[in-house]
């Protein structure tokens, strides 16, 4: 393989006693540097989580600029090329798709719209729901999960029992029957902005469950560690031990749950697209083109292929530097 | 560096997917004969069972034919099956006084003789038909079929609080003030107190219409027109275990999972001259994934589609291009078309519903249909040309499958202009979110009106709602769908069979419409009524025609396709053809192996 | 906040009592809401249920037929007040001359299929348990091991590798890579595994290898997340004192992961189990009508399709109660094997 998955390799693994000497050595360090400026210079050090980070940036410039780059391309994502389309069977003529100079990914069966002018469309609207979406569902469920697992008595049992309610409360039946009242309009917005902004909303308060329960199970258990204790026999208040005990120690499970929530998130918004209840047409999005092509999977691939490898990538990129996010953060330090 | 290396994944995933999809698409199966004229694996060819019979004399009595669908029936209940496949399955285990022919294309669609000796003698102007029924018909406990179990069949129809979802035509035409409150509510002591009914004997059956109906014996010949034994009606779960009087009776029955049909041993051929009875055991499995059942199909683990609604697209490329001998390709019967409810505007005005049928690209629209194979030839008017006075493209008053075929532009534009629109509108298409190719037909719409400066929002609707979304006249206007996408297809093969409910402004309902354009128009109603008077086939097929040049001439309609599909047969099946008696399906009930094992 | 550690029989009876009455007010909630839903909210948007159930001519007598037979006329309160007395003591529905009877435990009864729901749900129900427990156990496995080894091995080609085979796990949508995993192994160039359900009495060979496919296809959209999750806590266990502290008192490494590491990771990886098992519905749903499973997930997307209230509500039923179980399953066993955790 190529050379930069080796190099993580020679650091890892270090023996019990490397990691120890690492570890006080950084602990030495950690005196005079703020705990964002440790974390910063160890990602620098994770060329993986650094890829990851750029990947995730170029990702949000392309969604932001895909109407400029599409012009540059010279395509249009919802302009038709019917001449490109074998009508007996409905998928393109040519190889691979109808991949061509004009265009670069092929065209879609049965219209022949551009591939790739609508994966840099669709782009904008996986992103923004994927992400929003899971900002929703972290933003509850760490509020909701710190104040359960740290308070206790009736507040947790109310925010469980909502917990659990929401997690055994069949979500695809909410969504079903909002096909029969996504408004038109809604809050001023028209159009495909209305599908998302729902969709964003749904997702992620179905999504913080899942969330809130792993953080109120880790805040259960750190409560009732020793440093906490600590802090609490020396006279802490509660709020102080919330925020410099807890929270750092959360920080982990709840960036590798959110980076796992994006894809997951994309794929609903998929399986949303496919019910009906997605995006309308003619808007773009990589969940929308990966159920449509399923009618297409063994006569054009590429239809599935593409959006597949655009969402493959997202995830990866999310979650490599979710991964090297956490590291960082890791306030023992393994490294 | 870095992003060398992804890019290197990204192709290597490239790389591997696409020789997966190559392998699967090369050996999926090990390549079939294209030539129409039979194949090596004893397919019959293609279209070779299109309007004409394949194989008749390979049929041998025995072994099990089994159906795939992707959907089960809406009830197996003789009285309240809707669906064209429900109808053609059930001639199986159920018997009418008349049904169609068993015979291939337009002939399939002529009525003849079943429990009855013949065709029924009509006097008193057309509104009185009698019967008398065969010796020899018995139930599937060998009692005798009775003309009072065929009188109850029928008046079962009225029970709809118990028994809904069937076709109402006898109820309608029969009882038009609905006097009769149906068998359940019914005081006389054997509760055939239908008056329209007489059954002076066992052997002979009376009905006497209000007023005459030229389509009555199609009427008759309906599934809801069969026989129940009234000791036998489960009332609402009939339709778990239907009793019956065909050479076929239910063994078992999982709705939405399977049906298994074993031979009626109580059943005569002798006494049937409709059925020949080939298989020993008939078999419907329900599965929940369209791409699944078209494997299998092709797989040869099943023999065909119930549902007749013709492949998927990735089903029908794979069966084209490697199995072109197993497949069929006939006219549905159906008409795909988008409609102008007139109470949306600017859908008021003639101009603007013009602009909207010339500035469309038919062509585009036959492709999101599925092509000229499977989506059909380019829809030019509203009478499916199975149908007599229908007369297919031949009939195109506004040039869709000739000169405009693209769409104009310009004439388009010009009725914008008369429409007081020049700079073109904003509205709304309606249309089922279950169903992919209607919402391809849309979007094609949507594109093409965008080149004439209409801008149309595609909103999508929860399709099981159809009848109180798009039928309810008030929410359409409400919401403002300027434009609906909907099919449609005959009930029985008459212009009274697929235009009625659509054209007569009798059937403007508040929910459950269909008259989705809302047409009042005398001069359409008074040819109905016309219809019904004259007796002639050729006087009645005059009318169709004009019914269908007034529909046109009234611009409510842009019809995409006359609808075909892609239909597979296995290579075991023999004498098998469609029938447009049954909307181009193939017939079922004559349909044979050509092996028993 | 300062409560005294209370152990013992009763109070975990009594902490069992109240989890269970929770519970039970919980599925009343589910269900009313339920209920709104497919009552209510088509009413705001001006819809009439009843019509979908009628067919192509609506005759108006039909419409009020299924009104009646449905209770549409009741309001919400009552509609659920009957649901949950026929659980109890069975229910009888009439209309137009027709009785039904539903027998306790009556989980409704469909219009539709004309057939009471509970057999229905008894006949489907083992076939999605036994697709979420085969799956489960393979993501478990697959999951928490390659997420340990990742961990101990953190930053190799193996971590790296592993994690890119899970994650393309999680992009793909089930009905994808079941369809395409059906065209190789079943339709495909190997003809491995049959594609026909038989319930395991009946077949175990054939059961087996029916499910094989939909196990590993379930298995490996959890298994990424199982992963990484242990990855995560494993590396932030192995970080703590006492890790340390048995790695200085001499145990040899597999010792210190196998005694120590390993169940406190567990306690996050049970969580998770504990709400993925529960909610597996929606995972069945596409699953089992890919590979064509008769469970319940495949019935609930015909009766979705075919507006089938009476069985949505059944199913909806099952699978909360099976969410709530499994739930309250994990709240005990975290007090199990973290012995820090109160009950609470």
């Amino acid at each position: 393989m190529t050379a930069p998955l080796h190099e993580p390799t020679a650091e890892a693994a270090p023996s019990a006693v490397d990691e120890a000497a690492v570890a006080s050595a950084d602990a030495k360090a950690v005196q005079g540097r703020s705990l964002g400026r440790i974390a910063w210079d160890r990602l620098k050090r994770d060329k993986l989580a650094l890829t990851g980070g750029v990947v995730v940036l170029v990702l949000i410039v392309i969604a932001a600029l895909a109407p400029v780059l599409t012009s540059l391309l010279g395509q249009d994502p919802n302009e038709y090329h019917e001449n490109l389309i074998d009508p007996l069977f409905g998928t393109p003529t040519g190889s691979m798709g109808g991949i061509s100079g004009d265009h670069l990914l092929g065209v879609e069966p049965v219209n022949g719209r551009d591939i790739l002018a609508r994966i840099l469309y669709g782009a904008r609207i996986s992103l923004l729901v994927g992400f929003l979406s899971a900002l929703v569902a972290v933003v509850l469920g760490t509020v909701l999960g710190v104040l359960a697992g740290f308070f206790g008595g009736w507040v947790d049992s109310l925010i469980s029992r909502v917990m659990d309610g929401l997690l055994a409360f069949p979500q695809l039946l909410f969504i079903i029957a909002l096909v029969s009242v996504m408004p038109d309009k809604l809050f001023g917005l028209t159009g495909s902005s209305v599908p998302v902004l729902v969709m964003v909303l749904v997702i992620g308060f179905f999504g913080w469950p899942y969330i809130g329960r792993v953080v109120r199970g880790q805040t259960l258990s750190l409560r009732e560690r020793e440093y906490v204790e600590a802090a609490r026999s020396l006279g802490a208040g509660r709020i102080y031990i919330l925020f410099k005990e807890l929270l750092p120690n959360l920080v982990a499970p709840i960036i590798v749950y959110s980076t796992m929530m994006i894809p997951t998130n994309i794929l609903t918004e998929a399986a949303l697209s496919f019910l009906g209840v997605g995006v309308k047409p003619p808007t773009a999005s990589w969940g929308q083109m990966l159920s449509s092509a399923l009618d297409y999977y063994q006569s054009d691939p590429m239809y599935m292929v593409v959006p597949g490898v655009a969402i493959f990538i997202t995830v990866l990129a999310f979650n490599l530097f979710g991964d090297g996010v956490r590291d960082a953060l890791d306030p023992k330090g393994s490294r | 560096m870095t992003t060398q290396r992804t890019s290197g994944r990204r192709k290597q995933a490239l790389a591997a997917a696409i020789g997966v999809a190559a392998l699967l698409t090369t050996a999926a199966c090990g390549g079939g004969d294209d030539s129409s004229g039979g194949s090596k694996t004893g397919a019959a060819g293609f279209d070779a069972a299109n309007n004409k019979v394949a194989q008749a004399d390979l049929a041998k009595k025995g072994g099990t034919l089994k159906f795939g669908a992707a959907q089960d029936a809406d009830s197996w209940d003789t009285t309240r099956g809707y669906y064209g496949f429900m109808w053609n399955f059930s001639r199986y285990y159920s018997r009418q006084l008349v049904t169609f022919k068993t015979a291939p294309g337009k002939e399939g669609a002529s009525l003849a003789p079943d429990l009855a000796t013949g065709l029924a003698k009509v006097s008193d102007n057309g509104k009185t038909y009698t019967y008398t029924l065969r010796d020899g018909v018995t139930w599937e406990d060998g009692k005798p079929i009775t003309s009072k179990d065929i009188k109850y069949g029928i008046e079962r129809v009225w029970a709809q609080d118990v028994l809904s979802g069937g076709p109402t035509y006898l109820k309608d035409v029969l009882d038009p003030k609905g006097e009769y409150k149906g068998p359940y509510k019914d005081t006389t002591p054997d509760h055939l107190g239908l008056k329209a009914i007489e059954t002076p004997d066992d052997k002979t059956i009376v009905f006497k219409l209000p007023q005459a109906n030229a389509d009555f014996e199609s009427m008759v010949a309906l599934t809801s027109a069969s026989p129940v034994r009234q000791d036998k009606d489960t009332k609402s779960k009939y339709g778990l275990h239907p009793f019956s009087s065909g050479p076929y009776k239910f063994e078992s029955y999982s709705p939405g999972k399977s049906l298994t049909l074993v031979r009626n041993e109580n059943w005569k051929q002798s006494s049937d001259p409709i059925r020949k009875a080939y298989p020993d055991k008939i078999t419907v499995n329900i599965y929940s994934n369209a791409n699944d059942l078209d494997q299998r199909l092709i797989n040869g683990d099943l023999d065909l589609d119930l549902n007749q609604t013709g492949m998927s697209p990735q089903g029908r490329t794979t069966a084209l291009k490697q199995h072109k001998a197993n497949v069929d390709n006939p006219v549905s019967g159906f008409i795909r078309y988008a409609v102008f409810p007139q109470s949306v505007k600017p859908f008021d005005n003639i101009h603007c519903r013009k602009a909207v049928i010339l500035g469309a690209d038919h062509v585009s629209l036959q492709t999101a249909r599925g092509g000229p194979l499977a989506g059909g030839d380019i829809g030019t008017n509203m009478l499916p040309p199975g149908i007599p006075g229908g007369e297919g493209q031949k009939y195109d008053p506004y040039q869709l499958a000739g000169a405009n075929k693209n769409g104009n532009i310009e004439q388009a534009k010009e009725e914008l202009k008369q429409c007081g629109q020049p700079n073109g509108f904003s509205t709304t298409i309606a249309v089922r979110n279950n169903k992919p190719v209607e919402v391809a037909t849309a979007q094609s719409m949507q594109a093409s009106l965008k080149k004439i400066g209409i801008n149309a929002q595609i909103h999508q609707y929860d399709g099981a709602q159809t009848a109180g979304i798009i039928g309810s006249p008030a929410n359409v206007a409400k919401k403002g769908f300027g434009i609906i996408i909907m099919g449609w297809g005959a009930d029985f093969p008459s212009v009274q069979g697929f235009g009625l409910p659509l054209w007569s402004s009798k059937y403007i309902l508040d929910s459950g419409n269909n008259n989705y354009a809302l047409i009042k128009d005398k001069s359409i109603d008074s040819l109905f009524d016309q219809f019904n008077a004259t007796l002639d086939p050729a006087g009645k097929e005059q009318i169709a025609t004009q019914i269908n040049h007034k529909i046109m001439d009234g611009a409510y309609y842009l019809p995409f396709v006359f609808e075909k599909f892609i239909n597979w047969r296995s290579d075991r099946l023999a004498n098998v053809y469609t029938t447009d008696g049954y909307s181009g399906q193939y017939d079922f009930v004559n349909l044979g192996l050509k092996s028993a094992s | 906040m300062a409560r005294g550690p209370r152990r013992g029989p009763r109070a975990v009876l009594a902490y069992l009592i109240r989890r269970l009455f929770a519970a039970a007010v919980m599925l009343v909630v589910i269900i009313t809401v339920v209920f709104s839903i497919f009552f209510i909210v088509p009413k705001w948007a001006g819809v009439d249920i009843a019509l979908s159930f009628v067919g192509k001519q609506a005759d108006p007598a039909a419409v009020e037929g299924v009104r009646q037979k449905l209770g549409l006329g009741d309001p919400v309160y009552v509609q659920v007040w009957h649901f949950f007395k026929g659980l109890f003591v069975g229910r009888t529905y009439t209309g137009g001359g027709d009785t039904i009877n539903c027998s306790a435990p009556c989980f409704g009864y469909s219009f539709r299929s004309e057939q009471a729901i509970w057999p229905v749900l008894k006949d489907r129900f083992p076939v999605t348990l036994g697709l979420a427990l085969g799956a489960a156990l393979l993501w478990l496995i697959m999951g928490v091991s390659a997420g340990v080894l990742s961990a101990l091995k953190r930053g190799s080609l193996w971590d790296r590798g592993a994690m890119v085979v899970a994650l393309a796990g999680v992009s793909l949508p089930i009905y994808f890579t079941g369809m395409l995993s059906l065209a190789i192994f079943v339709y495909g160039p190997l003809k491995w595994f049959e594609s026909d359900y038989a319930p395991f009495a009946d077949d175990p060979a054939q059961w087996f290898s029916a499910m094989i496919l939909p196990w590993v296809t379930l298995a490996f959209l959890y298994a990424a997340m199982y992963a990484r999750i242990t990855r995560a806590t494993m590396m932030e266990i192995l970080g703590e004192d006492y890790i340390r502290t048995a790695r200085a008192k001499g145990l040899r490494e597999g010792v210190v992961i196998r005694k120590h590491a390993m169940r406190s990771t567990m306690t996050p990886i049970l969580t998770m189990l504990g709400m993925d098992l529960g909610a597996l519905i929606g995972g069945a749903i596409l699953t089992e009508s890919t590979f064509n499973l008769p469970g319940l997930g495949r019935e609930v997307l015909l009766a979705i399709r075919n507006q089938d209230l009476p069985v949505i509500v059944g199913v909806t039923l099952i699978t909360s109660l099976a969410v709530l179980f499994a739930n309250l399953v994990v709240d005990i066993l975290y007090a199990v094997i973290d012995p820090r955790v109160r009950l609470a």
